[in-house]
Formats: structure tokens, sequence, C-alpha cells
């Protein structure tokens, strides 16, 4: 985000309780927010449901939110040379949160519950208004059958550790200017049609496809406690794949992706060309790769962009503090779930997650953000310290230990309830060699151990199989790439007990998915992982060659 | 694509088994889209893509792989490039083909296997027939593609209206545009290039009862270009109709269960015989163990009276000055559209054919149809009923209430509108009628007034209810909609007169119970509070 934009944050009270429409509208006209149409709105009609939505014998809502997310993207997408698809789409969605009881017991569920609706575009006050209303009146009714079904069933379960169903907190009021999507299309596309055509260079190349996904996206959120909150976001991302076959049938890929939060810091067309061409160059490194042995088990030295991959996958999913179903005592959903206050890393490591960094070492940090998507402010949280796990991250369902959000609760586009989510997950080692010296060490617990070579992982790819893998050779050190391995017990106990040491490096992975986020990692040497070969069919070479090509 | 689909051709050709037919089809598709709601833009899209479809044949057409269930292993569908790069859609078409040869002549040996130890079928058709190979490259742009500006214009100005209803719930104004162009290569040496526009515009309100029933009104308009809609003032009228019919539903009685005579409209008509006779006129349901199979030995046997006959005419682009949604000029399988009598003076004397033989039926009658990515069958273009046996429209009322009469009932039905249970949430265009009655009337044989009834379901065999037909209406009129079966969605149009049946059977429809809305929706805060008494208009 600029550090230009004019950021507001107001600590107030409870807005006055207003008891009629007409009251309402002369003192909401002074209320932040009521010169933006949509905030203006949905305080008229959450006035409206705090005083009035209520069937008879049935208690009143004691919490209402309202999200509106206004999304604006455009997405193309370029196959061997030629665009194959474009599209481009405006849409704002409601998000109705309507819960009865109180913060103890409430209707809520693990699932998330409320209504959905579609929400103009143009800024119609009634017709606006209208789909909130329409929204808020389905929530409201689903939420009296949740609350009574939920009663019913906690009468057969016993629970040991009661935990409160939401959050006490602050109300937070922040206004930030709303962003645009402004591009000239025509260069991006050419450029992913350059990219894209690089197919021809290389006639046993199957397909290469390059395509962009750029959003502006606004949030606008509204709760009945008073918080008020109003962002806007970008998301510029470009990807390339490639895929071959392997004389032996074996099917071979690459991708990469580009994430960033500004046009500016995207690559330029030359810098995109190149990158696929480097793609295409180690895709025909690796068809002519030899096969990874059938079984290794000795050092693997992960790069920091490998490292990146696998604590997002075995240690950030498993920090998240989702609370179990009800009825189920642990602490929360993961491997993490008996984790608390254990070792779950070596001791020279820490972890923390810090939305409020905007950037590390030049590299814009996709998961910034000032106020999570409940209206909380983001906290920077202290989650694994001297390898020992001590936190989670929260948004407001609170699990056992811990009864506060501390601003991790995201909710996913286009559509999807607050659930607790990564911002920006940094790992540091007390203890960080150069890069260089990790290699040195992979070396030297290979000769120790009579090993011939250890392995060395450049790019992981997805479910443990490393894109780009070399052997390091004990002899002299020079690197060999090999194609088709997998890692075999890389997993939440290996990464407790067999990282040896850790980089001085760092990678930014910077994801989208779920919620844009980043991941900050060194390179890491475990002493001890099993390397094995993919055991999946290998499919048979095309029946016949590809079609020449006019350009070459 | 001719040249990559000659070098597929010699290629494969030296396998075996090798494919003995191959055909590529390329659909180039703009579709833009808009939905309003109170007068209001919702959403605005647009988007181009071209797919690419590849269909194979491997063995002979006497046993070939798309034999029976197996159908699906004859074609290979995927995303192409729409630039016109000739390299890069060559080199998609050469992955596709690869791919799907390997489909194919998978496919092929499970089938041949089957057939040598599987009992002896029924019907021993061949599996694909032999048709002349059709050249038809120019073609003429039908409209150009609907402007977004145009369509965001259409869906707020109409949407508006509903604004003023309290007791309308939910409602919006849906426009879709889409231009296509279709281009067909085969081995066989067909070509067939064919262009469509079609812009279709879907109006829907919804209200509940007081006791829970949600009631919705849908009105469909389709047309070349935007300007062949009717003009506004009629579209207005159509919409406060709606919101009319609305109000009058949901203070209307519960239907009873009824058995006895009933009168249904031309556009009720259409789509009842869209459904219950149509489906089962085409081809591909004759062949096969789990088809129904209801006409199959009733070829040259009376299926409905005398006096009414059925044809299925694609050619057809206009009836009585109304746009027919099924018009084309060559099918899906490059064989030109024709004229299919189907049933003559109530006797079966066709089907609806694609290139899929069934006995007694060699060859396609132009009915092969498919949405992109699936396997041609044979489908309706524009089914249209006629009669011999009429009544003037305005007679038909007076039959009824004879008839009702003649059987000693208190009242008889009126169906005036039939319709599926459309909804705007989806994104794609809707895929399937159920016959769901909506405007249904009590008519009184001592002289009450015309009284509206909710909530009816048709029960009984519907196919029973085809001999019960008394007598017709005199003008027909046009159902247009899309239909979507196995081959998936295509455009289509039933034509029929209105039709007095001696007896239709009736249920209550099962329906849900929710309550009203809490609160009065925005615009109506001071107006009475109670729920019950939402709904006074303005």
């Amino acid at each position: 985000m600029k550090t230009t934009l004019v950021r507001l944050i107001l600590l107030l009270g409870l807005l006055p309780v207003l008891g009629i429409t007409g009251a309402f509208a002369a003192e909401a006209k002074n209320a932040p927010g009521f010169d933006d149409p949509i905030l203006r709105d949905l305080q008229t009609e959450m006035a409206r449901s705090k005083t009035q939505l209520r069937l008879e014998n049935m208690s009143a809502p004691y919490f209402i939110d309202y999200r509106v997310v206004d999304i604006d993207d455009w997405e193309a997408d370029a196959a061997l040379g030629g665009l194959r698809s474009e599209t481009h789409s405006r849409i704002r969605f409601l998000l109705v949160r309507v819960r009865l009881g109180d913060y103890k017991l409430d209707s809520s569920s693990a699932h998330g519950e409320g209504a959905i609706e579609l929400v103009p575009l143009d800024n119609d006050e009634h017709a606006f208004r209208f789909q909130v209303w329409s929204a808020t009146d389905k929530a409201y009714k689903q939420a009296v059958e949740a609350l009574t079904d939920k009663q019913a069933r906690l009468k057969q379960l016993t629970i040991d550790h009661p935990v409160d169903d939401f959050a006490h907190t602050e109300a937070v009021q922040s206004l930030r200017p709303l962003v645009e999507l402004k591009v000239e299309r025509e260069p991006w596309l050419k450029m992913l049609r350059d990219a894209s055509a690089l197919y021809t260079k290389d006639p046993k190349v199957q397909l290469v496809d390059a395509a962009l996904s750029f959003k502006a996206v606004n949030r606008y959120y509204l709760n009945s406690e008073g918080t008020l909150v109003r962002d806007g976001e970008q998301v510029y991302r470009l990807t390339i794949n490639a895929n071959t076959q392997a004389e032996d049938g074996m099917r071979l890929e690459r991708s990469a992706a580009f994430t960033a939060n500004s046009l500016q810091s995207l690559p330029k067309a030359a810098e995109f060309e190149d990158r696929a061409a480097t793609l295409l160059a180690t895709l025909k490194q690796l068809r002519e790769a030899p096969v990874a042995d059938e079984d290794y088990h000795g050092p693997v030295l992960l790069s920091a962009d490998s490292a990146a991959t696998v604590f997002s996958v075995l240690i950030g999913e498993n920090l998240l503090g989702n609370k179990p179903e009800l009825g189920q005592n642990a602490r929360v959903r993961g491997q993490f779930a008996s984790s608390y206050k254990t070792r779950v890393l070596p001791e020279f490591l820490t972890v923390v997650d810090d939305p409020s960094l905007d950037s590390l070492q030049g590299t814009a940090l996709l998961g910034h953000y000032e106020v999570d998507d409940e209206g909380v402010g983001a906290q920077r949280v202290s989650l694994v310290e001297k390898g020992m796990l001590v936190n989670y991250l929260l948004g407001r369902q609170p699990i056992r230990d811990f009864p506060s959000s501390n601003g991790h609760g995201r909710s996913s586009l286009p559509l999807s309830w607050p659930a607790p989510a990564v911002g920006n997950l940094v790992v540091n080692s007390s203890d960080a060699l150069a890069p260089g010296e990790l290699k040195k060490k992979l070396i030297a617990i290979c000769k120790d151990r009579g090993l011939e070579y250890g392995y060395y992982a450049e790019t992981m790819g997805a479910s443990q199989a490393p894109r780009l893998l070399y052997r390091v050779w004990a002899q002299d050190g020079h690197e060999e790439l090999v194609r088709g391995a997998l890692f075999g017990d890389l997993d939440q106990r290996s990464m407790r007990s067999n990282i040896v040491a850790a980089g001085n490096d760092a990678y930014v992975d910077n994801e989208v998915q779920p919620v844009p986020h980043s991941v900050v990692a060194p390179s890491i040497l475990f002493d001890d992982l099993e390397v094995k070969r993919q055991t999946s069919n290998k499919d048979k070479l095309p029946e016949y060659p590809a079609p020449e090509t006019a350009r070459k | 694509m001719a040249k990559e689909l000659q070098r597929a051709k010699g290629e494969l050709g030296k396998l075996t088994p090798a494919p003995y037919f191959i055909s590529y089809t390329v659909y180039d598709e703009q579709v833009s889209f808009a939905l309003g709601m109170n007068g209001s833009l919702i959403t605005s899209t647009t988007g181009r893509k071209r797919m690419g479809d590849v269909i194979m044949r491997v063995g002979a057409p006497a046993l070939d792989n798309a034999h029976g269930e197996n159908r699906p292993s004859a074609i290979s569908t995927e995303t192409l490039p729409f630039d016109d790069d000739a390299d890069a859609i060559a080199h998609a078409l050469w992955r596709l083909t690869f791919s799907e040869y390997r489909k194919a002549s998978t496919a092929f040996l499970n089938v041949q296997t089957k057939f040598q130890v599987k009992a002896k079928e029924d019907d021993l058709s061949a599996d694909f027939s032999k048709e002349t190979a059709q050249s038809h490259t120019d073609y003429k742009e039908v409209a150009l593609a609907p402007e977004q500006k145009e369509m965001e214009t259409f869906v707020r100005r109409f949407s508006a209206a509903f604004a003023k209803y309290p007791y309308i719930y939910s409602s919006g104004v849906m426009v879709t545009g889409e231009k296509s162009l279709q281009r067909f290569v085969s081995s066989e040496g067909g070509r067939v290039v064919t262009p469509d526009t079609m812009v279709r515009v879907v109006i829907q309100a919804e209200t509940r009862a007081e006791d829970g029933m949600e009631l919705i009104r849908v009105e469909t308009l389709q047309a070349d270009s935007m300007n062949k809609f009717p003009a506004a003032a009629e579209i207005d009228a159509k919409v406060e109709q709606m919101a009319k019919d609305l109000k009058a539903l949901r203070e209307a009685p519960v239907a009873e269960p009824y058995d006895g005579p009933a009168l249904l409209s031309g556009r009720a008509s259409g789509v009842f015989f869209h459904e219950v006779l149509g489906h089962r006129l085409e081809g591909q349901r004759q062949r096969g163990d789990e088809e129904g199979q209801t006409f199959t030995k009733k070829l040259n046997q009376a299926v409905l009276p005398e006096f009414l006959s059925v044809t299925d005419d694609p050619t057809l682009r206009t009836l009585n000055g109304t746009r027919l949604a099924g018009w084309y000029e060559y099918d899906d399988e490059g064989v030109p559209a024709a004229r299919v009598e189907v049933i003559k003076d109530g006797i079966l004397r066709n089907f609806l054919m694609s290139r899929m033989p069934i006995a007694g039926f060699d060859h396609s009658n132009g009915h092969g149809r498919s949405q992109a990515g699936f396997m041609p069958v044979g489908r309706q273009g524009n089914l249209i009923v006629s009669s011999t046996h009429t009544v003037k429209d305005s007679e038909l009322r007076q039959k009824l209430l004879d008839e009702v009469k003649k059987q000693g009932k208190p009242y008889g039905l009126y169906f005036e509108d039939i319709q599926g249970g459309f909804t705007l949430t989806q994104r794609s265009a809707p895929q399937a009628w159920e016959v769901l009655p909506v405007m249904v009337w009590r008519l009184y044989a001592d002289g009450r007034p015309d009284e509206l009834v909710r909530g009816v379901n048709i029960v009984g065999t519907p196919l029973a209810a085809m001999n019960r037909i008394l007598v017709t209406g005199d003008t027909a009129s046009v159902f247009n909609g899309v239909c979507g079966a196995e081959s998936g969605s295509v455009a289509v149009s039933a034509a029929a007169p209105a039709i007095l049946f001696s007896e239709i059977e009736v249920q209550k429809r099962a329906h849900s119970n929710e309550r009203l809305p809490i609160l009065p929706p925005p615009g109506f805060e001071h107006e009475a509070k109670t729920s019950a008494q939402v709904g006074g208009q303005q």
C-alpha cells in the first residue's frame, strides 16, 4: 500500500443508540463515512436492524456486521502465442452476519453463517438498501434456527474447556481511500502473447501459457459495535506455465509467478520474457536430466524459496487458531492441536506474523494490512519462540487460553466468512549461516556418512515434489540436475527434529490464496530426509510430432 | 484447421486401430452479461473465448468407439487461442488430437470386447451414418453483438419498476448477449461455417404468500439484436403485469387436488409438448437399455388424436412474425437442417435424427445438435404443433365450461402460464424446464368470477393426457427458450395452439414455510408494520 494514504483510526465507544429512523438520519449526517454512499446506506440499514429486527418471542440480535466487497477484475490468458481468454468483470458482494445470544454462547457455528447478496454497482440508495434489508432478514432467520439447534446439541455434549463463541474487541474507525483498476490493456496482452510464443523455440515443448489477473478490491465493513472500516487493495499477478515430456514419457512442468500490489512492481516485458525463456531452458535441462535414484536417506538443503513453500504448508497452516467442531475438546484444528508450549521447530528458529511490515529488503509484502476483515487492528504475533509454539493466529473466534483476536481474521475473495489467516509470516534464525556455508555443511554430512552426494532443492512444486532438485556431489561439490523425485518424510516431525542449520538469506513468497499473504524464510538444511522416485504413470509421447511453425 | 486435420488423418491413419472419421469444430464466442435489480446495475461482464472440439471415431461406422455408453470417448474439447495465429491453433489442435486419439482408441478396444461378450443388442443399427459432406463457407453476419452500455441501460431501465412494490422480495432483469461463429471441418471433406447472434432477456420477480409459499413470475425475450425487442411500453406493461400477477397470486387460495377438464394456453401447450412429447421423439432415445423408449415400437401407430400433427422445422426463422429461437441452417454435425414431419394426423412417422442411426432410420435429418464440448445427439429445433380440429380462441372458454358441466364438475382449470424454476443467482442460462404451472385459474360452471389459484402441480402420466385432447384453438403461440440435455444447452422454440383436455390431474405442491420479511423494505418504513399488511401498492 502506498505510504501517502491518509489513515485515520479513532477509537470510539458504541454509536449513540438511535430509536427511530428519522432521528437517525439527522444525527448520522455527522457520522464518519457518511459522505461515502455505501457506508451511509449500510449505516441506515444497520440502525433499522439494530433497533427493530426481531421476531415475536425470539431474542433480538446482539451483533450484526455488514461487509461489502467490490471487485474490479481483469483476467487474460495466452497460450502458444495467442490470446485464449479475456474477461473483465465488476461485481459487489454483500455479506451479512447476524448473531443471536451473547458473546459466551451464540448462534454461530464453525462454518460461518449469514447471508450473501449481490449489491448494485450504481450508488443507488434504494436498490442498495433493498439488498441489505433482504440479506439481513435471511441472516436473522437463519440465526434463530441455528441458535435453537446449537442449544439442543449442547445439551447432548460435555464440554471440558468452555470457550466463548465471540471475542470482545474495541470499536475501530478507519477510512482509507478507494482504489481503482487503471490499466492499459494492449501492452500487457502483448507481453502474454510474446512470452507464450516461446514454444516455437523448442519443438518438444507441448504447451506454454501466460496469464494475468489484475484486481482492484475495495472493502467496506460496518458492525453493530460501532466499527467502521473502508480499505482498498490492489493485487496484480502474472504467471507462466510450461510443460514437456522426457523421452521416457515423464511429464515435466515448470511455472513462475509474479505477485505485486502495484503495477510498477511487476516485471517489464523483457524481464517477463527472459523468465519464460529461463523456464523453457530448465525444462530442456530437466528433459535431459537423469531420473532420481530409487531411494535416498541423507542431508537435504532447501533454498530459501523452497523453504518458504515448506514453512507455509507445514507450519503456517497449522498456526491458524480455528476452533474445532462443537463438542471436540482440542484447542485448534490441524497438526498443532496439542502442541501449545511444546517444541515444533529447532531452538534456533523463531516465527512471527507481522502484518504491519509493508516491505522487506525492498520487496513489497503482500500480507501487509492495518485492520483485518473483522474490523480488528492487525497485531504482530510472536508464534514460535526458540522453537516453542507460544501463540496462534486469531480472529474473533476465541480458542482455549486465547480469548481475544490478534487481528488475523480475514476473508478470501470473492466470498468467504472471516477466518484466521497468515499475514506476513517471517521465519528467522538466531544462528544464521551464509548459503555457501550451508552447502559446505551438506557436503560435510555426506562425507561423514559415506554418501556420494546430498540433495539441494531450488524450487518446490505441489505436494512434496521438488521442481528443480540437484545432486550435490561430495567429492567436488558440483551440482547435477535430476528429475522425478519426491520427498518421503517432509512433515511436522522432520521440521521439529531434522533441521540442523538455517541461512542468513531470506526469500519473500508473496501469495494470493486464500488471502494475500507473504511467507519469508531462510534456506534450511536437514540432516536426514527421504528422497524417493515418483511412481506416477508415465504417459506415452505424442503419436506424431507437433506441427511445424512458420515463425522460428 | 483443415491442414492440421489432414496431417492428423495421415499420421493417425498409420496406427492400429486407426480413426476413420475426425472432425474439428472451432467456436468463437463473445458473451456479454448484465444484471439489474431495482433500477440499478448489479453486474456487467464481457468476455471472448474460442473453444475447439475434436471428434474422433475409431473402428468402422458399423461399430466404433462412440458405441453406447462410450459415446463421450469420441470428443475432446479445449480452449484455443482466439488470435488468428495459424501456428498456435495448429499446435493446440495437435495436442487435442493426440490426446483424443488415446481416449478413442482405448474406448474402441473396450467396445469390441464388450460387443463380443455381451448379449446381442435389440437395435443392431450402425454407430455412425453415412452423409454427404457439405461445403458452406460464405456466411452472412446475423447481427452485431449488443453493446455493453446498451445492455446496462436496458437492465437498469426495466428492473426499476419492481422497486415500487414492497411485496416483491427479489427481482431482476438479466440480459445475455452471445455472438458466435462456428467452423466445422471433417475428414470426409465437410466444411461448414455458421454465424449466430442471440440476445436473451430474463425478467424475474418473486414474492411469498403468507404461508411461506414462494411465488415467482418469469418473462423471457429473445431476439437477434437489442433493437428487435418489443417497444419499451410493451415491456413496461409486461413488468407491471408480472407485479400484478404476483400480488394476485399471494392473495390467491391454494389449489385443491383436482381431476377434470383443463385448458392450456398456447404458450403453456408449447412447453408441455416440448417436455412431454418432444424429448421422447429424439432418435437416440429409441436405442440403448437406459432409455424409456416410449415411442420406439409405436412407429406408424396413433400417438395423438388424428387432428394433431407435429413437425420440427429448424429452417423456419419466424412464425406469425415471432422470431424462432430454434432456427439454424446446419446442425452441429455439419448436416443441413431439415423440416421433419414427426407426427402426421396423430400417427408417429419419424424421429429427430443425428448421425446416430436407429432401426429403420439410417440417416440424419439435420437434428444433431450440441453445445461446444458435447457430443451431438438428436434434439429439437422449432417444434410446431398444428391442428385441424379447431375453434376460435375466443370460444375455448365456453368449450371448457361446457365440458365441466358435462362431467358435473364445479369448475375447470385454465393454465395461462407454465414455466420452470428459473433463478437469477445462477450464472449460466437456465438449464431445464419442469412442467411447473404458475398462473392457473378456476373457471366456474355457475358463472362465478374466475379465481386464480396457486401451488398447482400436474400429476399422472402426461402421455395419457395427450389422448384426452378434445379440441384446440386456432392460433399458435411461440415459446422460445434454452433446453438442456445430454448434449448441453441449445436454443429451441415450441409453438402450439391452446388445447382443451377432457382430464388433467393436479395436486398441491410442496412449498417452504419461511416467514415473510420482518421489517418492511427500505422506502416503506413508515407504512403499516405488521407483515400481513405489507403488500399495499403505492
